[in-house]
C-alpha cells in the first residue's frame, strides 16, 4: 500500500488549467521523482498535498485513507513535510531559533538548552550547522539542511523537495543528494522534484513524470536513462545540445571601457553587430551590478558604457524582482517599456492606450513564444518558463541593437531552455549583438563564440584556441588571472 | 463578471457593517429598524435629503479619486484635508480680490483653476520631500494638513477677513464667481456634474493610457518599473500633484458651490473620510462614486437618526467606522498563487 496517494486531481487557477488528472503513489522508504516541464503542475501537485491549495476535484490519501488537506498545519499533523526552494527560515533567528520556532513547549526556554537541543536535532539528521549562527548567514544548501532537519525534529515521515537543487552549488548538491540517501536508508519516503536529469537517475527510486498537468508516466526508475526520461517530459525527442552560431561580426556595437562601480573593478568588453559573447563566472563576481548598471540603475564611479547601436534590451535575472510586474497582466507588462516616456506607437498614440493594439500585440507574442497564458492573466499566475518567454518577448518588442541576457534559463525545464537559447542565437544571426551572462558553463559553452570569465568584478577573456570547461573553472578560481 | 466582484466586497462590507450596527442599537434600547430606517429616509428619504447628500458626495467623491490614484501609485497621499483647504483658500483668495469685478466667464473658472493649482502644489510639497530628500509622504503630507489648518486661520483673520470685520471669515464671493445651482434644485449646484464625469475621466486615465500604466507599474513594483525605463520618482512627483488637483478642486467647488465664503474648518474631515471612500471603493474609480455615496448619506441621515430615533449622532461615526472596518476585510482579495 503507497504511503501517500494523490489520484486524479484537477485544479484551475483562472483561466489556466494547472492540474488535469495528476496522480502520484508514494511508497514508504523511497526516493519519488516528479518530473515536468515548467508550468506543467508540479509545484501545484505538491502544494495540494501541503494543503496550501484546494484541489478541484481528486482523491489524497494517507495510509490508505482518504483524506482533506486544508493547511500546511493538517499536512504537518499526518506527517508531510514540503521544504521550498526559496528558504522559509526566519532570517534575523539563529538556527536554534527556527528550528524550535513553531513548536509547542515552555514559553521561556534558557539560550543553552535551546542550542543543546537545537543541536542534537542537527546532529541526528547529519547537518553539521553551528546553532548559534543567524539563518540569513547561512549558505543557501546549508538553509535547506537546516529545514529538513527541523521538518524531521517534527515527525515528518514525507519530505517533498521543490526543486532544491535549483539554487545550489556543485559541491552543495552532492551533499543535499547524499542527505536523501541517508534517510531514505532511516525509513523516509522523499519527492524530489528537479529538472536534472542526472540527479534523479542518481538517487530515485520510481518516477512520475507530469505533462500539461496530467501524469503521463509513472514507473520505477531502473533501467531509464536521460534521454528517455526527457522523452517522456516534454513527448518527443530532446534536442541535441546546441553550438554557437556562426556569424560574421559587424561594426561596434556595445563598447564598455574601464567601468567601475560598486562590484566592478574595470570591464572592458567590445561587442561587434551579429557577436555572441558569453560571460562566465561564479555568481557573486560582478553579474549583478554589471545588470544593474547596464540597466541603469547603479551609478558608475567610472568609465563608459557607449550604446553604438541603440537600443539595449536587457532580460533581467531576476525576473519576479525586477523583470516583470507580477501584478500587472501579461499584456502591460509585454508594453510597460513604452509606456515611459509618453508612450510609443503603435500600442500607444498620443499617451492614450489603444486597447486593439495591446490587444494584437499580446496575441502576437503569445503565440509567437508559445506562452501558456491570456493576455489579461495577471503574470504571478505563470510558471516561472512562460514568464521568461514573455520577458523574451518584451524585450525583442524593442528592435534591440544590443541584446542582454543575464541567467536567462535559470529554472527553465529542457524545452523552455532550448527555446530561450535558440532565439539568442538567432537574435545574433540577425545582427543583434548579443551578450549572456550565464553561472552555467553548458550553457556558456553553447552560445558564446567569445568567451570570457567575470572575476571580481574584471572580465578575464578566453583565447579564442582555449574553449574548454577546464580553461573556464580555472578562470572562474581565479587562476590565470595574470 | 470581474467587474462585478468589484463591487461585491463593498456592498456586502456596508450590509454586513448595517446589521452589526442594528444588533449594537439594540443593545443600547433603540429599534434598530427604525434608527436605520430614519438614517436611510434622511438620506435618501425626499428630493431635499437626496440633494444633501448629493452636495456631501462631490467632494468625497473628488478627494476619494485622488486618494485611489496615489494609493495605486504606492503613495500613501493622506494629505486630502489640507490639500482641500488651501484649494478653497486659493479659489476664495481669487474670487474676492484678484477677480472681483470680473464677469462669470472669467471669474468661476479662474477661482477652480486657482484652487485646482493650489491644491496640486501642495501636495508636490510632499512629492518634492519624498524625491529629493527621502521623507515619507505619509508625514510630510499628515503635517501639511496642519500648516493649511492654519494658513486658513491666518486668512480669515487678516488679509481675507470680511470687509465689516466681525467674524472671522472671507467676504461672501460674488455671485460672478459662483456655481450656478442645477435647475429647479435648492442645494444641488453644478460642480456636481463634474463629480459624475471624473471617475469616468479617471477610469480612462488609469487603464487606457501610457502615464495610467506607468503610474500601476510603479504601484506595483518600483523596481520592476525602473528596469522598464519608467522612474518611479517621476511618477511619484506626478501622482501627487494629479492627486492635490483633485483635493484642492474639491475645496475651490465647496467654496464656489456650497458655502459662498472661507471660514475655519470649511469641509472638515473631508480629507480623512475620504480615504475611507477609495478603500471601500477598493481603489477603483469607477467604485469611488457609490462608496461616496454611502459616506455621505452616512452624514446626512445622522440628523434624522437623532431626531426621530433619539439616537445620538454620534452612532453615525460608530456605524461609519464598521463600514471601514468591513470593507477592509472584504475588500481584501485571497490571493491563491499557482
Amino acid at each position: 500500500m503507497p504511503l501517500v496517494a494523490l489520484r486524479d486531481l484537477h485544479k484551475r487557477f483562472g483561466a489556466t488549467q494547472a492540474l488535469r488528472g495528476a496522480s502520484l503513489e508514494l511508497e514508504p522508504g523511497s526516493i519519488h521523482a516528479l518530473l515536468g516541464e515548467n508550468g506543467a503542475g508540479k509545484t501545484t501537485l505538491v502544494r495540494a498535498l501541503y494543503g496550501q491549495v484546494a484541489p478541484d476535484s481528486g482523491e489524497i490519501a494517507v495510509d490508505g485513507k482518504p483524506v482533506a488537506i486544508a493547511s500546511p498545519r493538517q499536512a504537518l499533523a499526518l506527517g508531510i513535510a514540503l521544504v521550498h526552494q526559496h528558504s522559509m527560515l526566519v532570517p534575523a533567528l539563529s538556527v536554534a531559533e527556527n528550528v524550535v520556532l513553531g513548536e509547542r513547549g515552555s514559553a521561556f526556554l534558557p539560550r543553552a538548552r535551546l542550542h543543546a537541543e537545537a543541536a542534537a536535532v542537527l546532529g541526528r539528521h547529519g547537518v553539521a550547522v553551528e546553532p548559534g549562527a543567524l539563518a540569513e548567514s547561512l549558505a543557501v544548501g546549508e538553509m535547506q539542511r537546516v529545514e529538513i532537519a527541523r521538518a524531521l525534529a517534527r515527525g515528518a515521515r514525507v519530505l517533498v523537495l521543490d526543486e532544491p537543487t535549483a539554487v545550489l552549488a556543485p559541491s552543495e548538491v552532492s551533499a543535499l543528494l547524499q542527505l536523501l540517501v541517508e534517510l531514505r536508508a532511516r525509513g523516509m519516503s522523499i519527492v524530489l522534484i528537479s529538472h536534472k536529469l542526472e540527479e534523479i537517475t542518481a538517487v530515485c527510486d520510481r518516477v512520475t513524470v507530469l505533462r500539461a498537468g496530467e501524469t503521463v508516466a509513472s514507473r520505477p526508475l531502473a533501467g531509464l536513462d536521460a534521454a528517455q526520461l526527457g522523452r517522456l517530459m516534454v513527448g518527443d525527442a530532446l534536442p541535441p545540445p546546441g553550438r554557437p552560431p556562426e556569424t560574421e561580426p559587424g561594426p561596434v556595437a556595445l563598447r564598455l571601457a574601464g567601468l567601475r562601480a560598486e562590484g566592478l573593478a574595470g570591464i572592458e568588453l567590445e561587442l561587434r553587430a551579429g557577436e555572441l559573447v558569453a560571460l562566465a563566472g561564479i555568481d557573486g563576481n560582478g553579474q549583478r551590478p554589471l545588470e544593474e548598471v547596464l540597466a541603469g540603475v547603479r551609478p558608475l564611479d567610472a568609465g563608459r558604457v557607449e550604446l553604438l547601436r541603440p537600443p539595449l534590451a536587457l532580460l533581467s535575472a531576476d525576473r519576479q524582482r525586477t523583470g516583470l510586474v507580477l501584478d500587472l497582466s501579461v499584456a502591460e507588462n509585454l508594453v510597460l517599456p513604452e509606456a515611459a516616456h509618453g508612450g510609443m506607437p503603435p500600442v500607444f498614440h498620443g499617451g492614450a492606450l489603444r486597447s486593439a493594439e495591446l490587444a494584437r500585440a499580446a496575441d502576437e507574442a503569445i503565440a509567437r513564444f508559445a506562452i501558456r497564458a491570456a493576455p489579461d492573466d495577471p503574470v504571478r499566475t505563470l510558471s516561472g518558463g512562460n514568464q521568461q518567454k514573455l520577458c523574451v518577448a518584451r524585450a525583442l518588442r524593442a528592435r534591440p541593437g544590443v541584446l542582454v541576457a543575464v541567467n536567462p534559463t535559470r529554472g527553465l525545464d529542457v524545452g523552455a531552455t532550448a527555446a530561450v537559447r535558440d532565439e539568442l542565437r538567432a537574435q545574433a544571426r540577425a545582427g543583434t549583438a548579443v551578450l549572456v551572462v550565464s553561472t552555467e558553463l553548458d550553457e556558456v559553452l553553447e552560445l558564446g563564440q567569445r568567451i570570457a570569465v567575470l572575476f571580481r568584478g574584471v572580465l578575464l577573456e578566453l583565447p579564442a584556441g582555449e574553449r574548454s570547461r577546464e580553461a573556464i573553472g580555472r578562470r572562474m578560481l581565479g587562476a590565470a588571472a595574470a | 463578471m470581474k467587474r462585478a466582484r468589484v463591487f461585491a466586497g463593498p456592498i456586502a462590507a456596508t450590509a454586513v457593517a448595517f446589521v452589526v450596527a442594528g444588533v449594537w442599537l439594540a443593545l443600547l434600547g433603540a429599534d434598530p429598524l427604525r434608527a436605520l430606517g430614519a438614517l436611510v429616509g434622511g438620506a435618501f428619504g425626499d428630493s431635499l435629503a437626496l440633494e444633501t447628500t448629493a452636495v456631501r458626495a462631490g467632494p468625497l467623491l473628488l478627494v476619494g479619486l485622488g486618494v485611489a490614484l496615489s494609493f495605486r501609485c504606492g503613495i500613501w497621499n493622506i494629505g486630502g484635508e489640507g490639500q482641500v483647504a488651501v484649494g478653497a483658500l486659493a479659489a476664495t483668495a481669487v474670487a474676492t480680490r484678484v477677480a472681483a469685478g470680473a464677469p462669470g466667464l472669467v471669474a468661476l473658472p479662474l477661482a477652480l483653476l486657482a484652487g485646482t493649482v493650489a491644491g496640486a502644489l501642495w501636495a508636490g510639497i510632499a512629492g518634492v520631500l519624498k524625491v529629493g530628500r527621502g521623507v515619507s509622504e505619509v508625514l510630510s503630507t499628515i503635517l501639511l494638513n496642519f500648516i493649511a489648518a492654519l494658513l486658513v486661520a491666518w486668512a480669515v483673520h487678516g488679509p481675507l477677513q470680511e470687509a465689516s470685520g466681525a467674524y472671522p471669515q472671507s467676504d461672501a464671493l460674488p455671485a460672478a464667481a459662483r456655481l450656478a445651482l442645477l435647475p429647479d434644485l435648492h442645494l444641488a449646484h453644478s460642480g456636481l456634474v463634474l463629480a459624475v464625469l471624473l471617475p469616468l475621466a479617471i477610469w480612462a486615465l488609469l487603464f487606457r493610457t501610457a502615464a495610467g500604466l506607468r503610474l500601476r507599474a510603479v504601484g506595483a513594483s518600483p523596481e520592476a518599473a525602473r528596469y522598464a525605463a519608467v522612474s518611479p520618482e517621476l511618477e511619484t512627483v506626478r501622482v501627487l500633484l494629479l492627486s492635490g488637483a483633485l483635493a484642492g478642486l474639491a475645496g475651490a467647488i465647496e467654496v464656489c458651490g456650497v458655502t459662498g465664503r472661507l471660514f475655519e474648518n470649511l469641509a472638515a474631515g473631508t480629507g480623512f473620510t475620504a480615504i475611507a471612500v477609495a478603500l471601500l471603493a477598493r481603489l477603483h474609480p469607477l467604485g469611488v462614486l457609490p462608496s461616496a455615496l454611502v459616506f455621505a448619506a452616512l452624514a446626512a441621515g445622522s440628523g434624522a437618526m437623532q431626531r426621530s430615533a433619539a439616537v445620538p449622532s454620534v452612532a453615525v461615526q460608530v456605524i461609519e467606522a464598521l463600514v471601514i472596518f468591513f470593507s477592509v476585510g472584504f475588500a481584501l482579495p485571497r490571493r491563491e498563487s499557482a
